[in-house]
């Protein structure tokens, strides 16, 4: 639920641990600090103990603490000299997404998030062909034949199995229907424990060849000749059962993580995957559950979206944006020496901290960040779903989840932070 | 604080006005009578020889929400065409037939409109819908939820549920979404496609849940009927683009027996099959039943030629064309058990038989449809054209030989097989008034707005007269919003934020425990999570609520 008013025991809290966005979980907090945790992951336990624990809270000016005025005056200033600022990491809420794309476009930023390579994967799908996909609560009431792709999907997401693959309930698709394969680089030792309780069968094929496995999966369904050299015979075999399968099931369902899809030309796999499911759909439903969402990739893009009319990696220099999925790049344009100023935005996790780069930074992270080397300016700020109310995006791209505020906290949001920012700077500018 | 405009030519049809010279006062936001002649004004404007109307109100256009947001990403090179600067007042942007929420705001209220309706809000994607909506300046805002594909209602009407507890479940869908009215799209369809079906037409039975479109219907209108919601039930009705269509089209009219319906963008849904081509023109049988049936009222969904995309929650109509995509690239999406979504940019061509008759089919609905107040100009941005294009439509309805001269100029097969150059009817300002700013805000219940009665909100449109209806329309003079000058001479000139419009129908709190077993069990989102509080619109998503009344149920 959305709320800012704070209880002690909290029931449907909103995980903002990954892209599952799972929305069940019980908390207790007392005194700022967690006393349970109930149906969270092992994930979203690390999340809420990070989130809790007791940190810092005063911004720093080279690694000197100061006052929040003092490193707002300090932030404005990098950026009114500022030829080509980059906003990236974007790790943030939707308010928190909102304030910085009107500060980027005062300051004509350039913008990009940490998952960026991740999310252009499948943006750039969409882009090019577009897709048919599903959401959670369709996988878990229509679908009798789940293609999980890749071997991190379970890590990545902990709870889908449980939450979306496996439910104890469903409209129209009993447990003893449902199968899963796993195509994949697995070694049968490794599986996941609460796969047990289904139908599972495993295809192992590396990440490379999964665009093959794509190919020879549609060419099998269309009745056109494919070539099965890429494949022994035994996974052929299994290829062959798959493609029969695929023409029989009810509602058949293809996930990925993009990110996980870390190699050369992945987007050119998921096109595979997606030309797959569409071939399919002719004759009986199929879907697409990409698997996305975390660190808020799915949540700032999206606000991107709307806003600018692009996903990120647009940039405002020129007063518009303007958009380019590999020019706009941030990892390239901090080792082109394209950009002059970084603004990191990173209120969910420590660990997501800024790359190097020998341009002032400027830091809004989450206030148990450390640094190697200080940045100019950081201003620890709050988590969304724990020192403020907010919004944040699931997996799918369609549903919004509220997230609650759990503890009184003098952090600031990243929207605060934006529009102190923003004011600074029209002062400046004498508007 | 007084506001005084003096001398304007006022075109006000709900207080019966007509090109009379009035002036209006302003207070606090709202229009005043006629105050005593020893109160100061405090600022006025001479506006003797100029246009004045309420604002103007769309009541059917897709800004906001999910599949907004997928063809925007789809279409990076409508949005490289088109982009908007920002200036020291306002934001960038871009995007023509899916502009980015800021441009579309901007640009709405440049054209006179103070107020925009989102027609197809799925439930579950209600918050985003909204956000976008918050983020789309100056205009006040509101949207129709989306009901009657969803798995909970479809499964409660084939058990035979009671129409209390319909209703019940109807006005929570109000309440939870935070929604001015309910929309019912491809009745049963949408889901029917989730099991394969490929088609579903008004008596078809569900292949599951083996009820028909026309239960669904009548099911919903009733409760609508029932709980006193003022916007009747909003139909986007089965078969959309079909040849052969209008008889679905009649079915559904006939569906609601007598019960007050709203059937949206008709122009793609008044489709014969007679011909060479199997594609005709049944317009004259779509207007004449409309005109037999008061209790229907419609928009037209009206195409211009050109590029744009069509977005609707018809997945199930959406994929079966998506072979006609241009350029070639389509998106589905099944969501959530509550309805869908799909995606597929469209040329419309003048030189294309079809597309030229569908736009020849529109003109001839607001032409042979009579009343005013039951026809509403709509082009279903961006489905039929993006609503820039709303000057040039209002043209094409005030001036007779304009619109001939590009009847000439389109498939000849076409021109010749439609009525359209037999048609000698013109609109007059009264009357575009009536269908954009006094019609629509009295089927949505809004006593408000939409007219320059003392009470009404100063939502303000002056014009400059003009022989050429397009530029009149293009570039009002002056936009008022809530008293305030927002745009001059067709530039903002005060960026503004609006309110969310709602109704609040009373209901059986009893209904959220039938409703909580079920997303307990079947939904991946909570009950909790998935309603909308007043609070959460307000400081989370950004746009406080209006609420509207209610007739109160009966
Ligand atoms: S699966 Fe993801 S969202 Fe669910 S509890 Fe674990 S970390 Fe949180
Ligand atoms: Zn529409």
């Amino acid at each position: 639920m959305w709320h800012n008013k704070i209880g002690n025991i909290t029931n449907a809290v909103t995980c903002p641990g990954c892209g599952l966005s799972c929305d069940d979980l019980q908390l207790e907090v007392s005194d700022g600090q967690l006393v349970s945790l109930e149906k969270g992951c092992t994930l979203a336990r690390s999340f809420f103990d990070t989130a809790l624990t007791p940190h810092d809270h005063n911004p720093m000016i080279d690694g000197s603490r100061t006052s929040l005025d003092d490193a707002i005056a300090q932030s404005a200033e990098l950026l009114r000299k500022a030829h080509a600022p980059l906003f990236a990491g974007l790790v943030t809420d939707v308010n928190g997404m909102r304030g910085t794309l009107e500060v980027a476009d005062h300051c004509g930023a350039i913008l990009d998030h940490c998952n960026g390579d991740g999310l252009f994967r499948n943006i750039r799908v969409l882009q090019d062909n577009g897709w048919f996909a599903t959401t959670f609560t369709e996988v878990r009431n229509r679908a009798d034949l789940m293609i999980v792709v890749g071997n991190q999907c379970f890590d990545r997401f902990p709870r889908l199995i449980e939450r979306v693959l496996n439910p104890e309930h469903s409209l129209f698709s009993s447990a003893s229907e449902r199968k899963l394969i796993l195509l994949g680089p697995w070694d049968n030792g490794s599986l996941p424990t609460d796969i047990e309780a289904m139908a599972c069968t495993v295809i192992p094929v590396e990440h490379r060849q999964l665009s093959d496995a794509a190919g020879v999966l549609r060419g099998l369904v269309s009745g056109r000749p494919v070539n099965m050299q890429a494949f022994g015979d035994k996974t052929g075999d299994q290829l062959v059962e798959l493609a029969t399968q695929l023409k029989t099931a009810k509602y058949s369902v293809i996930a990925w993580s993009a990110t996980e899809l870390d190699f050369p030309h992945a987007e050119l796999t998921i096109q595979c995957l997606v030309d797959l499911i569409k071939d399919l759909n002719l004759t009986t439903r199929s879907a697409a559950l990409p698997l996305a969402g975390t660190l808020a990739d799915v949540t700032s893009n999206q606000v991107c979206t709307w806003q600018l009319g692009y996903p990120l990696r647009t940039r405002l220099q020129r007063s518009y944006p303007e958009h380019d999925p590999l020019i706009n790049r941030y990892q390239t344009l901090i080792a082109q020496k394209e950009t002059d100023l970084l603004m990191w935005i990173s209120s969910l996790s420590p660990q997501v901290v800024p790359p190097v780069t020998d341009s002032p930074t400027i830091v809004l992270g989450h206030p148990g960040m450390t640094f190697e080397n200080d940045p100019d300016v950081y201003i620890p700020v709050g988590v969304p779903g724990v020192d403020h109310p907010g919004h944040w995006y699931r997996s799918d791209a369609v549903c919004p989840m509220p997230l609650g505020r759990l503890r009184e906290s003098d952090l600031p949001a990243v929207s605060q932070i934006m529009m102190l920012l923003n004011n600074k700077l029209l002062q400046a500018t004498g508007e | 604080m007084l506001t005084k405009l003096t001398g304007g030519t006022l075109y006000d049809p709900a207080n019966a006005i007509e090109g009379k010279v009035r002036d209006i006062y302003i207070r606090d936001g709202r229009i005043v009578s006629t105050p005593p002649a020893s109160e100061p004004v405090h600022r006025s404007y001479a506006l003797d020889g100029k246009i004045v109307m309420a604002g103007a109100i769309d009541l059917h256009t897709h800004i906001g929400g999910g599949k907004v947001n997928i063809a925007r990403t789809m279409l990076p090179e409508d949005h490289r065409e088109h982009v908007r600067r920002s200036t020291t007042l306002t934001r960038s942007g871009s995007g023509h037939a899916t502009p980015s929420t800021l441009a579309a705001g901007y640009r709405y209220a440049e054209m006179g409109y103070t107020s925009c309706f989102e027609p197809a809000i799925l439930p579950v994607n209600a918050r985003q819908a909204h956000m976008e909506m918050a983020d789309t300046p100056m205009i006040d805002t509101g949207g129709y939820a989306m009901l009657g594909n969803d798995d909970l209602l479809l499964e409660m009407i084939a058990e035979g549920a009671e129409q209390e507890t319909i209703n019940d479940y109807v006005a929570w869908t109000l309440h939870a979404t935070q929604c001015i009215g309910i929309k019912v799209v491809n009745p049963g369809g949408i889901n029917a496609f989730k099991f394969n079906a490929r088609e579903l037409d008004v008596d078809d039975l569900h292949p599951h849940y083996r009820i028909s479109p026309r239960k669904i219907l009548r099911t919903l209108s009733l409760a609508l009927n029932n709980l006193g919601v003022p916007h009747p039930l909003h139909v986007h009705a089965s078969n959309l683009g079909v040849p052969g269509n209008f008889h679905s089209t009649l079915s559904t009219m006939d569906a609601a027996e007598g019960l007050p319906i709203h059937l949206t963008h008709v122009q793609f849904h008044s489709y014969g099959a007679e011909g060479d081509r199997k594609f005709s023109s049944s317009a004259a049988e779509i207007a004449e039943a409309v005109n037999r049936h008061p209790n229907i009222s419609i928009d037209v969904g009206q195409i211009m030629f050109g590029q744009t995309v069509t977005v609707s929650g018809d997945t199930m109509r959406q994929y079966a064309n998506h072979g006609h995509a241009h350029p070639n690239k389509w998106t589905c999406m099944d969501i959530e058990c509550d309805a869908g979504c799909g995606v597929v940019p469209f040329r419309y061509r003048d030189k294309n038989f079809v597309n030229a008759l569908q736009w020849a089919i529109g003109l001839e609905l607001f032409l042979m449809i009579d009343d005013p107040w039951r026809v509403f100009l709509t082009t279903d941005h961006p489905n039929g054209a993006p609503f820039t294009s709303y000057p040039h439509l209002i043209r094409l309805l005030m001036d007779r030989s304009f619109r001939n001269d590009l009847l000439s100029q389109i498939n000849p097969d076409a021109a010749a097989s439609s009525h359209l150059s037999t048609l000698d009817r013109v609109y007059s300002l009264y009357e575009i008034a009536i269908m954009t700013r006094a019609a629509p805000a009295r089927i949505l219940g809004l006593t408000d707005r939409g007219h320059l009665a003392p009470g009404a909100i100063a939502d303000i449109a002056v014009y400059h007269q003009a022989d050429n209806p397009e530029r009149m329309f293009q570039q009002p003079m002056l936009v008022f919003k809530q008293g305030e000058v927002v745009v001059e001479e067709g530039r903002i000139t005060r960026p503004i934020n609006g309110t969310t419009q709602v109704v609040r129908p009373d209901y059986d709190p009893g209904i959220e425990k039938r409703l909580g077993d079920w997303f307990e069990q079947y939904h991946s989102i909570k009950l909790q999570n998935f309603r909308i509080s007043d609070d959460e619109m307000a400081a989370g998503i950004g746009s406080a609520v209006t609420i509207h009344p209610c007739r109160g149920r009966n």
